[in-house]
């Protein structure tokens, strides 16, 4: 059963099309694509979610803040309320209606009770029908009708009030908080009430500590918004608030309002109880002295640079691997078709030596039986057409010559062979060659040019087959020019490790459309006259070369000529190694 | 001077005979068998080669097996490799220490190659019993 590939080959690699695109731009193209889109989210999810976090712990933590304050500062003024309200009901209860409504008396409890909360503006009586029977104060209100005024009617009902902030009679900015009780003559009502400054509860306000852009006041919540004390930011009671109030009364509530000087605020807001009042707390994004935008705002600068310089890196490095994925693919799909043509070309050798072999016992039959032939008619008389039947014999013998010339050459070719290293003088080599065929270029005028590199370094390798590889090569370029060319020999220090020869004629070239073909087997351009070749020398040669750790390429511009180069390891890799390409299970 | 015996075996009829009688004409005593077995049959007659001619690739007892029967059985005779394959050419050469041939030709033969190399290996056969070792 066929694996199915996983989701990384999947994504990174269309297995059908791999072979086909190998080295196409657009798989490239949408290599990169793919790495660049998985390194940045691999990279930007983690630098997204950390910033979230550390955002939403620096809101929470400054909320958790805010909300304490409120909490703290809703209590406190809470308690003083309270407090306030058990102070003017115990003072109520301490006298009766009749011993209030005499104004010295009055004055004594007003003093008594100034000299403990400074804040008290005036204390009044009210009869049961609203008018003021007693007062103690800076002001002239004895005898006023609150019997229209809502503390009167609420505090009928309710036995206890406090009033939102108001000018009232006096002019100035108070609120009130009072009691009723009965009297004990006639059981009728009457009201205790006392006045209060607003900058009392400033000061209350004031010593709750919240930091120093922070801001806290009261705001009625009845009808518009208005302050009840001083704010910083909205100035002074009884100004108007500009935001709404949470609907929810119970706790605290927390919110993001617009701007207040160009910043946004945290507000928290607490309905006091029993009051129309609600506590607001607001702060500028406040917390461990930094500021909240500067907070944000560095937040987003330090993503933002952040994430430019990762998608920089990210990029850079996307591309280089993409570079080196593609040099090493290249360079795979070369070695590859050298591959291939090393195999093809192996697979044809054995192939070519099985069939020499076969054809070598045949071959042997003709050769001996034509031989016999000639060797009978030699020792015969004379008879009719003696002379043209051992002609005839001849050709037969010498085809078979040529023949026994092409199998030998295959088999020697393919036959296991043990090499015999030695240091070899590249140099001294080549003039060795060439005086083999000092005779064949005089005849043909050709002229040999030596470029040989000074102090080359011996090469390891086998001395007989490097004479038949430049042999070959020589041979070839000989045949490859015209009367009076010019084949030129270069040696030189390729690098540390091997050594090169160029072999170049100034001969007609070869076409590009069979240069690829001329190691195959039996590829041959010298098909006419006595220049005719088997087609094997190069195929020779080249299996040669390669046996010996060598390489050989060939360049060539027709009209201009060719040039061989073969490189040669200084150090063969080669031990003793036998190059086998023989054919098995054949009879003799 | 009595004509150098020589032997030929190989599977391939045709060239065996005509080799032979190739070589008679040149002045050898020949004769021609067909398998190893045939040929080691003839040598334990008593009716020993001077010079065995003998191929590698044969059936049921190959060339090279042959060879070492053959010297085993006696050193002095002498054994020229004559094959088609292209193995036999270094094999024999190489090896020639260890299993004992004289030579090795590759299949066509030049006649004339051939006869200097029965001619050769004679001379080192009579070098060796002149030497009188145990044949």
């Amino acid at each position: 059963m066929k694996k199915e590939p996983g989701w990384i080959k999947r994504v990174f690699i269309d297995s059908h099309e791999y072979h086909k695109t190998m080295t196409s731009p657009e798989r490239y193209r949408r290599f990169r694509r793919t790495l660049f889109l998985v390194m940045a989210i691999t990279f930007l999810i983690p630098l997204i979610m950390t910033t979230w976090l550390s955002y939403y712990e620096y809101r929470s933590s400054m909320l958790s803040n805010l909300r304490w304050n409120a909490e703290s500062a809703t209590k406190t003024i809470e308690t003083f309320l309270s407090e306030f309200q058990t102070v003017l009901a115990y003072t109520a209860s301490g006298y009766t209606y009749e011993e209030l409504i005499d104004q010295e008396n009055l004055k004594k409890v007003f003093r008594r009770l100034k000299s403990n909360y400074p804040g008290v503006v005036d204390l009044g009586v009210l009869d049961h029908a609203g008018i003021q029977m007693a007062y103690a104060g800076p002001y002239d209100l004895l005898g006023k009708d609150y019997s229209d005024r809502e503390c009167f009617k609420v505090v009928i009902a309710n036995k206890i009030f406090i009033g939102m902030v108001e000018m009232g009679y006096r002019n100035v900015p108070h609120f009130c908080i009072a009691v009723s009780g009965f009297t004990s003559k006639t059981g009728q009502s009457w009201v205790f009430r006392a006045s209060i400054d607003v900058t009392t509860l400033d000061k209350y306000i004031g010593n709750i500590g919240t930091g120093a852009l922070s801001d806290i006041f009261l705001v009625s919540w009845k009808g518009d918004p208005q302050l009840q004390s001083s704010s910083r930011y909205f100035g002074a009671p009884l100004s108007p608030y500009p935001f709404d109030l949470p609907n929810n009364r119970i706790g605290i509530t927390i919110s993001e309002e617009t701007s207040v000087q160009n910043d946004v605020v945290m507000t928290a807001v607490s309905y006091l109880e029993g009051t129309p009042w609600a506590l607001v707390l607001l702060k500028h994004g406040y917390l461990y002295g930094k500021d909240w935008s500067f907070f944000k705002a560095r937040l987003f600068f330090i993503v933002m640079v952040s994430t430019f310089l990762a998608l920089l890196v990210i990029l850079r490095i996307t591309n280089l691997f993409v570079s080196r994925i593609r040099e090493a693919d290249e360079k795979r799909e070369s070695m590859l078709a050298e591959i291939e043509h090393t195999s093809k070309l192996a697979s044809i050798g054995r192939l070519a030596a099985g069939v020499a072999h076969e054809i070598n016992n045949p071959l042997a039959i003709i050769s001996e039986k034509t031989g016999l032939i000639m060797d009978l008619l030699q020792i015969s008389d004379d008879f009719t057409h003696k002379e043209k039947i051992a002609s005839q014999i001849k050709g037969t013998y010498d085809a078979v010559e040529r023949c026994k010339v092409i199998t030998h050459r295959l088999l020697g070719f393919a036959r296991r062979m043990d090499v015999s290293l030695e240091n070899i003088n590249i140099n001294s080599l080549m003039r060795e060659v060439l005086s083999f065929l000092d005779k064949e270029a005089l005849y043909k005028g050709i002229h040999f040019e030596l470029n040989l590199g000074a102090s080359l370094p011996p090469i390891e390798s086998d001395r007989g087959q490097l004479q038949q590889i430049f042999l070959n090569l020589i041979n070839n370029a000989i045949d490859a020019i015209d009367k009076d060319g010019i084949v030129t020999l270069t040696t030189k220090l390729r690098n540390q490790n091997s050594v090169q020869v160029d072999i170049t004629d100034n001969g007609k070239g070869i076409p590009q459309e069979i240069i690829s073909h001329i190691f195959e087997p039996f590829f041959t351009t010298k098909d006419s006259g006595e220049k005719k070749g088997t087609g094997l020398g190069l195929f020779i040669t080249y299996g040669l070369v390669k046996k010996l750790d060598g390489h050989i390429t060939v360049r060539s511009r027709v009209g201009v000529g060719t040039t061989f180069t073969v490189i040669l390891p200084t150090k063969t890799k080669l031990r003793r190694r036998t190059f086998d390409v023989e054919s098995k299970g054949t009879d003799s | 001077m009595s004509k150098v015996k020589v032997l030929i075996v190989d599977d391939e009829k045709e060239f065996a005979t005509t080799l032979a009688e190739r070589l008679s004409i040149r002045g050898f005593e020949t004769s021609a068998v067909f398998c190893t077995e045939d040929a080691l049959a003839l040598i334990h007659a008593k009716n020993i080669p001077d010079v065995v001619l003998l191929d590698l690739k044969m059936p049921r007892m190959d060339g090279m097996e042959t060879l070492m029967e053959i010297k085993k059985y006696n050193p002095a005779i002498q054994v020229i490799i004559l094959t088609g394959h292209g193995a036999g050419v270094p094999l024999a050469g190489i090896d020639r220490g260890k299993h004992g041939a004289f030579d090795c030709v590759m299949k066509p033969a030049d006649i004339n190659d051939l006869t200097a190399k029965i001619k050769q290996a004679m001379e080192k056969r009579q070098a060796i019993l002149g030497k009188g070792e145990d044949v």
